[in-house]
């Protein structure tokens, strides 16, 4: 089998569930049976995945690439189709295909109690989804990953309005829709600038010397470019979406909005790692962005009462992380902690999913003691917990310090403060929910998950842990120059990892002595203010007062004007109609009169004709 | 002056101009088909005339032909006269007015 | 040449009446007159033939239709049918502007040249109906017909 059969089967694997699904809908209509073929596929894509990522394994920079030519302009092709395997996309692939494979054995679970039919429409999107992410993963080039881009947007989309039946399901997929839709036309912005600089749609720019004068156009694209990947990637100010896309069933949740969808944000940056450093000015703007998010994203997750909106908060303030090491010029940390994060988010929702289904409510007061009546969940629960804080020797703890490090080597003091606050305040929160939920007096009767939901939340728990030990392939898969090992990273166990630990245990007796009944916590007004959610109210009033406004004046000149100069034509024409209707008069001289004149004028012309023609100039001819 | 084919035809021309202006004058349905034959007869001798000049018998052929066509005409035409005055009492053009737009 | 002035003169004397004369009996009989006179014209030009035609077909067959026509469609109180007209100024305009736009095409144009006509040329005409002229004639039979068959299509009474 070659690396182009296994590219093969990867893309269409998925496309061809979805086929199967979309045309018979009586195998649609039986829900658990749309669900099986759709895993099997996603299962063939990660059997392929894993064989690619084998040879990658051994073969940290090798790269493999097929392109087949699509636009095609004055001979040379503008744009390619294809596929790249390399140190960046294989160990994604693995990551996608291994989370949605888990997510949709877990929806068999999850959606038990759905109509057939529903859950058949669920799958299919599935299945049309993992098809889109794995064709954004292996783009050759920008263009290829832009149409995955908005195809896992229409995923988004059709995933969060599965409950549209309930209003708020179809707000929520609609925002969702808008606000990366507003960001996407910034990357559309941003490839348009890259393919009028370069004539391509390649992320390998020229660098250094040669970029001279395009230097400012580079950084243009690559601005635009970012802001396309913070909305998708809910970086503020354009988080919005991501809190209300938790209308969506918990499962989706975990893969597009913790693990995959969310994370191609932080993949195109990675990705087109050349357009944004070719600017310092950019990079610093990532950087600074990402702190940002890490921190606030940490803050807003703090008040949060339901589960999901928390670990929502949560995925927003880690994929802050993520650019912010990006920021720094490191790629590996970046692109290591993304890996580990899809993990252990993930799991985090499908345990959180795993509650909501137990106790009926998404809301952590009305769940309390659950240690003793669901165990297993506990257990996984911690796990994930103390991988999102960073506890040592889990994978979170590895990328964690790699992000850190990332940030001291390159200098930024200020997104290194933040993140440093940022781990603070995670550790705050996952605690304090870790508390609310397992410990406590018990506030309803619930019992363990069924098997589908167990066995992929037991997946996912063990590579939540085992990750972190493949942190030197990683980073030289993704082209670190001194890739260190997990135990060598252990080693400097000095400085910057040390306080962060520090800072996570801190977090956490913080949290404890909460949950004893201490009052410490952030000012009541700053958490109501929070809590009326600025930024969605910003936005209103900027579409109220501005685009509406916009809207109405360009409304206004289509009907008065426009309108008006086709109802003119159209008026005008009917009138003279209407008057030259006079000429039929039903008369026979009116009409012997008319043929008479006609005739005349025509001998006239016959007989002068020339030499009128003459008079005014327009000789030659008969 | 000589005998020409010039006056021959400006006499035809004249006749054509007469019967033109009857039809242009003429209110009754009849009476302009009385014009119409005035300005029919003058094609006619126009064509004699030319073909009696040039010493070929087309000429003659084709007033045959005209002859003939001018009474097709002129009997559809007394058809339709009797027709309209069975149906309006009148044949006097200006009253008659029904397919006006 | 002098054949020429008189048969011109009455032609046009006939013609002007034809359109002129306010009684409609009196204009079909001064139609009658043009007729004959172009006759005879045509005898002048040597075309027998034609002008047998003419008298037969014209002068006997339309002039009688156009009486019948006039006579039934008078009043039922036997008044002669008085016919006016009126805008003999524009008429006038046009039918001069027409015979000027004529007569400078005439007195401009190069005549062709002059032939002679045989002894035989009925013969000839007859031939030429035949022979170049064979699909006009057929053409012309057909219409005939039709002109016939509308004609009474259109004039008969509707039984009830």
């Amino acid at each position: 089998m070659t690396p182009d059969n296994y590219a093969l089967i990867i893309l269409f694997a998925p496309v061809a569930a979805f086929t199967i699904l979309g045309v018979c809908h009586p195998i649609r209509n039986r829900g658990a049976l749309a669900g099986w073929i759709v895993s099997a596929a996603t299962f063939a894509t990660l059997v392929a995945a894993v064989s690619l990522l084998r040879f990658q394994w051994e073969n940290p920079t090798h790269v493999f690439r097929h392109e087949f030519s699509w636009l095609v302009v004055n001979g040379k092709a503008m744009a390619t189709v294809g596929w790249h395997i390399d140190g960046i996309s294989a160990p994604m692939l693995v990551v996608v295909s291994m989370v949605a494979l888990c997510v949709q054995i877990y929806s068999q679970g999850y959606l038990a109690h759905e109509p057939p039919s529903h859950r058949g429409r669920y799958f299919a999107w599935h299945a049309l989804f993992v098809f889109a992410m794995q064709s954004l993963v292996m783009a050759p080039n920008l263009l290829q990953l832009f149409m995955g881009w908005e195809l896992v947007g229409l995923c988004s989309y059709l995933l969060i309005g599965y409950y549209w039946r309930k209003g708020e399901a179809g707000k929520a997929s609609v925002k969702a829709f808008w606000v990366t839709k507003f960001a996407d036309s910034f990357l559309l912005l941003g490839l348009i600038v890259l393919v009028a600089t370069t004539g391509s749609f390649d992320w390998n720019i020229p660098t250094g010397k040669a970029l001279g004068d395009a230097g400012g156009a580079f950084a243009l694209a690559g601005i635009l470019l970012f802001v396309g990947a913070m909305g998708k990637a809910a970086q503020m100010p354009l988080h919005v979406w991501l809190p209300d896309a938790m209308a969506g069933p918990t499962p989706v949740s975990a893969l597009l909005h913790a693990a995959t969808m969310v994370a191609a944000g932080v993949y195109i940056v990675v990705r087109g790692m050349p357009v944004f450093a070719a600017s310092t000015e950019v990079m610093h703007f990532i950087c600074y962005v990402g702190a940002i998010t890490a921190f606030i994203g940490g803050c807003l997750a703090l008040l949060q009462d339901d589960i999901k909106k928390m670990l929502a908060f949560s995925t927003c303030s880690q994929l802050g992380y993520m650019m912010a090491a990006l920021g720094a010029n490191a790629v590996d940390a970046g692109y290591f902690h993304l890996t580990t994060h899809a993990f252990f988010k993930a799991l985090l929702f499908l345990t959180a999913g795993s509650l909501i289904h137990a106790v009926h409510s998404n809301n952590m007061s009305d769940m309390g003691g659950l240690r003793k009546k669901m165990p297993l969940t506990f257990i996984l629960y911690g796990i994930g917990a103390f991988a999102l804080m960073g506890f040592p020797m889990l994978s979170g703890f590895f990328s964690k310090d790699l992000v850190l490090a990332a940030l001291q080597k390159d200098g930024q003091t200020i997104p290194l403060i933040l993140c440093l606050g940022g781990v603070l305040i995670t550790a705050t929160y996952m605690t304090k929910s870790f508390l609310s939920v397992f410990f406590g007096e018990a506030k309803s009767d619930a019992h363990e998950s069924g098997g589908h939901m167990m066995i992929p939340m037991l997946a996912l728990g063990v590579l939540s842990v085992a990750a972190g030990f493949g942190v030197e392939k990683f980073s030289a898969m993704a082209g670190a120059e001194n890739p260190e090992s997990w135990s060598q990273l252990l080693g400097h166990f000095v400085g910057l990892p040390a306080i962060g630990v520090g800072l996570m245990v801190v977090g956490m007796a913080i949290a404890v002595m909460r949950h004893r009944g201490a009052r410490i916590g952030l000012p009541v007004a700053f958490n109501n203010w929070v809590l009326s959610r600025p930024v969605d109210r910003f936005y209103e009033t900027a579409w109220r007062s501005g685009l509406l406004v916009f809207a109405r004046m360009i409304a206004w000149v289509d009907r008065y004007i426009i309108d008006a100069l086709m109802n003119l034509v159209a008026h005008v024409i009917l009138n003279e109609a209407d008057r030259s209707r006079k000429i039929q008069t039903g008369r026979i001289r009116d009409y012997v009169w008319y043929i008479a004149m006609g005739a005349l004028v025509l001998a006239m012309i016959g007989i002068f004709g020339e030499q009128w023609a003459q008079l005014f100039g327009m000789g030659g001819g008969q | 002056m000589t005998l020409d084919l010039t006056h021959w035809m400006l006499l035809s021309a004249l006749m054509f101009s007469v019967g033109l202006m009857g039809l242009l004058t003429r209110k009754n349905a009849v009476a302009l088909l009385l014009s119409v034959e005035v300005m029919a007869n003058a094609v006619n001798l126009n064509l004699v005339a030319i073909g009696q000049h040039r010493g070929d018998e087309t000429g003659q052929v084709m007033a045959l032909f005209g002859i003939a066509l001018t009474v097709a005409e002129v009997v559809v035409g007394l058809a339709i006269i009797i027709l309209i005055h069975r149906l309006n009492k009148t044949i006097e053009l200006d009253e008659i007015s029904e397919l006006s737009g | 040449m002098i054949g020429f002035t008189i048969l011109g003169l009455i032609l046009f004397v006939g013609s002007v009446q034809v359109v002129r004369c306010k009684d409609l009996v009196h204009g079909v009989l001064w139609l009658a007159m043009t007729l004959m006179t172009t006759a005879a014209t045509f005898a002048y030009l040597d075309a027998g033939f034609v002008a047998g035609i003419q008298v037969l077909l014209y002068t006997g067959g339309i002039v009688i239709l156009m009486l019948f026509a006039v006579m039934l469609t008078k009043r039922l109180d036997g008044a002669s049918i008085r016919i006016d007209s009126d805008g003999w100024l524009r008429a006038g305009v046009v039918g001069f502007l027409f015979f000027a736009g004529l007569t400078a095409v005439i007195l401009n144009s190069p005549m062709p040249a002059k032939g002679q006509i045989g002894e035989e040329s009925l013969e000839k005409v007859g031939t030429l109906f035949l022979t170049r002229h064979l699909a006009a004639f057929e053409f012309l039979s057909i219409l005939l017909l039709a002109a016939m068959i509308g004609a009474i299509v259109i004039a008969r009474k509707k039984d009830a």
